[in-house]
């Protein structure tokens, strides 16, 4: 043995792999282009695909139960009418004590029978503030006719499109709604159509009755409850923040933890929605997958490329003393700046583009035709891309692990490179 | 004092069907300082046994002996580096790192070696000036012409102090003008600086400079002699 051992330094083996990247100046601008324009539909196309999900998510929890929900045990596997918190006040002042950065609305949800002169269909009455409850945001730029709910009104009701059609009524008709109780007996509330309401999801416009609480609350009554302890359905948690859901679905648990309660996050109340939006994710990932599939052969075909027309010199420098170690070093190094540049360039092309959208949005509304109902819920017409901060890693990582498995062939395979035989070429 | 010893080196190897005897019982010694040219036609296994002194082949039998060092018994990393730090190329062509200026071509077996930037600067300069190519230092090989690229090959060759230098045809490519003009640097160098050059060659002009001239004819040592030298024109 010499004792003495060849020595690489970094700064040597970038400016050797930086120069040799640039030695065919066309190919690395195609294939650079190749894969930034590739990684840039990639992250518009995710940037979409997560924009109209957290679109469908925010209208779902808004018209739906919330980012978290305090409703009876059981309810949510068999919702019922005679289910509900029957000390609603009591209830309320332990969340209000909680200080949980959001809002805190009642909610009533009963089961009943709709009725006009000419027609009967079954119905989901929600009873709400009409004031402060997020439903009165999504749902009153959607009112096609009369007015929306005044604070107080108790006899006031609001429906779908489709469902005035099937009761033939318009505003200022009546409206008979019909629950059954806990015994066998029924009741029944007169309704006024205040206002009717087209929000181009079939399932609220043929199904949803919109009352005040109060109203809501006089069925209730009716089951035994005591109106002075305010009962509801549930209490409904708008967060602030949707990233603090988990803590506050926890404090809320430990501070209810002797109440005959369930805590629920919106996950678990719309389980269709996750399944939809995971299976749909999944198509992104098909995507995805399919770019990835386009750089692994874009950087494969200009390493390996240049790998085999440097045969000779790889046996050159194998002559003068280069290890095998440092050649495989050489070209795994191009492969990690090919990449480099080509996710730098990939999120000039794919971040402006996604800034861009994020701020202007795309119109779907023509594509949609008009309904944007998903999985009980809708989408925004508009959509807006998104990214979160774990997308922008997950990305990354993924196009950088890509580039550089795919530079480990030509690697090799320059490392196996003998000085004889490439010297003989 | 014998810097390099050959005992029965033989190298067979298969072209095809047919197994060819490249060398045979091959012994030779060479001392230091040595300025030693390996002669004979096409075939006759020159660039093979250069290749073998070099490490950069196995022979099938016999040992390489450079340097109080047995290469035959050194694995590849370690021959890698014994390269790096003993011995000297200079190719027929294509010598040089397209990429590398000439000033980072000589540098760069400096640079393997772990030397300081700074005396390695001072070499890689000396040489080049050395070989006349001091105001060339920053031009890439495809701004030299073949002759200037061989005197970088001779610089980078030199600059990292080797015991041994192995040239195989170095003025194979050259006109005239240009093969003398390197063997002279050559022949200088080897004076100056007591090193031990050994290239394989058929150019008449080379074996003019040769102080030793051993013949290879079908894989065996067919003559050695010493030889006296002619100095070429200026």
């Amino acid at each position: 043995m010499t004792g003495q051992h060849s020595h690489m330094p970094a700064s040597m083996l970038v400016r050797l792999a930086w120069r040799n990247l640039w030695r065919h100046r066309r190919r690395t601008v195609i294939t650079l282009s190749s894969i930034a324009i590739g990684f840039g539909l990639a992250v518009v196309s995710i940037g979409i695909g997560d924009g109209s999900h957290n679109s469908m998510v925010r209208n779902a929890i808004r018209l739906g139960e919330g980012y978290l929900a305090v409703q009876p045990p059981g309810y949510q596997a068999a919702p019922a009418n005679h289910k509900f918190l029957a000390d609603g006040l009591s209830l309320r002042h332990k969340l209000v004590a909680l200080h949980i950065a959001g809002t805190i609305e009642p909610r009533i949800s009963l089961q009943v029978l709709a009725s006009s002169a000419t027609n009967s269909v079954g119905a989901g009455l929600e009873g709400m503030d009409p004031v402060s409850d997020p439903r009165v945001a999504m749902l009153k730029p959607k009112l096609v006719a009369g007015h929306w709910l005044t604070p107080g009104d108790h006899r006031g009701v609001l429906i779908g499109e489709g469902m005035a059609r099937r009761l033939k009524v318009r505003v200022g008709g009546k409206v008979v709604l019909m629950a059954g109780t806990r015994g066998g007996d029924s009741q029944a509330q007169l309704g006024r159509v205040r206002g009717i309401f087209d929000s181009h999801v079939d399932e609220l416009d043929d199904f949803l009755v919109l009352s005040d609480i109060d109203f809501a609350r006089s069925f209730l009554v009716g089951e035994g409850a005591d109106a002075a302890k305010q009962p509801v359905t549930r209490y409904s948690v708008f967060l602030d923040d949707p990233g603090s859901m988990g803590h506050w679905k926890g404090v809320i648990r430990n501070a209810l933890a002797g109440e005959p309660v369930a805590v629920l996050d919106w996950q678990e109340m719309m389980p269709q929605l996750v399944q939809f939006i995971v299976i749909d994710d999944a198509g992104n990932y098909v995507f995805l997958s399919l770019i990835m599939i386009m750089v692994v052969f874009g950087i494969l075909n200009t390493v390996l490329m240049s790998v085999l027309e440097r045969t000779r010199e790889f046996g050159l420098l194998r002559a003068l003393g280069l290890s095998r170690r440092h050649l495989l070093a050489l070209v795994l190094c191009e492969s990690l700046l090919l990449s480099l540049l080509a996710v730098v360039i990939g999120w000039i092309v794919g971040g402006g583009a996604h800034w861009w959208i994020a701020i202007h949005g795309i119109d779907f509304s023509a594509m949609m035709g008009g309904n944007t109902s998903i999985a009980g819920t809708f989408m925004d017409p508009v959509i807006y891309t998104e990214l979160s901060r774990a997308r922008v890693v997950e990305l990354t990582v993924a196009v950088f692990a890509v580039t550089l498995a795919s530079g480990i062939y030509p690697a090799l395979k320059a490392a196996r490179v003998t000085p004889v035989a490439a010297l003989r070429t | 004092m014998a810097l390099l010893r050959l005992e029965g080196i033989g190298k067979r190897y298969r072209q095809g069907e047919v197994e060819v005897q490249a060398l045979q019982d091959v012994d030779l010694t060479v001392a230091e300082g040595e300025f030693a040219a390996l002669v004979g036609p096409s075939g006759s296994g020159k660039t093979t046994l250069l290749n073998i002194i070099g490490g950069l082949d196995a022979p099938s039998q016999g040992h390489v002996h450079l340097n109080n060092t047995e290469l035959t018994a050194l694995d590849e990393a370690a021959l890698s580096d014994f390269r790096l730090f003993q011995l000297g190329f200079i190719f027929q062509a294509y010598n040089l790192v397209p990429v590398l200026s000439a000033l980072e071509n000589v540098e760069l077996i400096m640079v393997l070696q772990g030397r300081p930037v700074a005396e390695r600067r001072e070499r890689a300069g000396y040489y080049l000036e050395l070989v006349g190519l001091k105001g060339m230092m920053h031009r890439r090989p495809a701004a030299l012409s073949g002759g200037q690229q061989q005197r970088v090959a001779v610089a980078r060759a030199l600059a990292a102090g080797p015991r041994l230098v192995l040239a195989d045809e170095p003025t194979a490519n050259l006109d005239s003008e240009n093969a003398a003009a390197l063997l002279d640097i050559m022949h200088r160098l080897s004076h100056e600086e007591k090193t031990t050059f050994i290239f394989s060659t058929h150019d008449p002009r080379v074996m003019d400079r040769a102080e030793r001239i051993i013949t290879l004819h079908d894989g065996s040592i067919a003559g050695d002699q010493r030889h006296q030298t002619h100095d070429l024109p200026a």
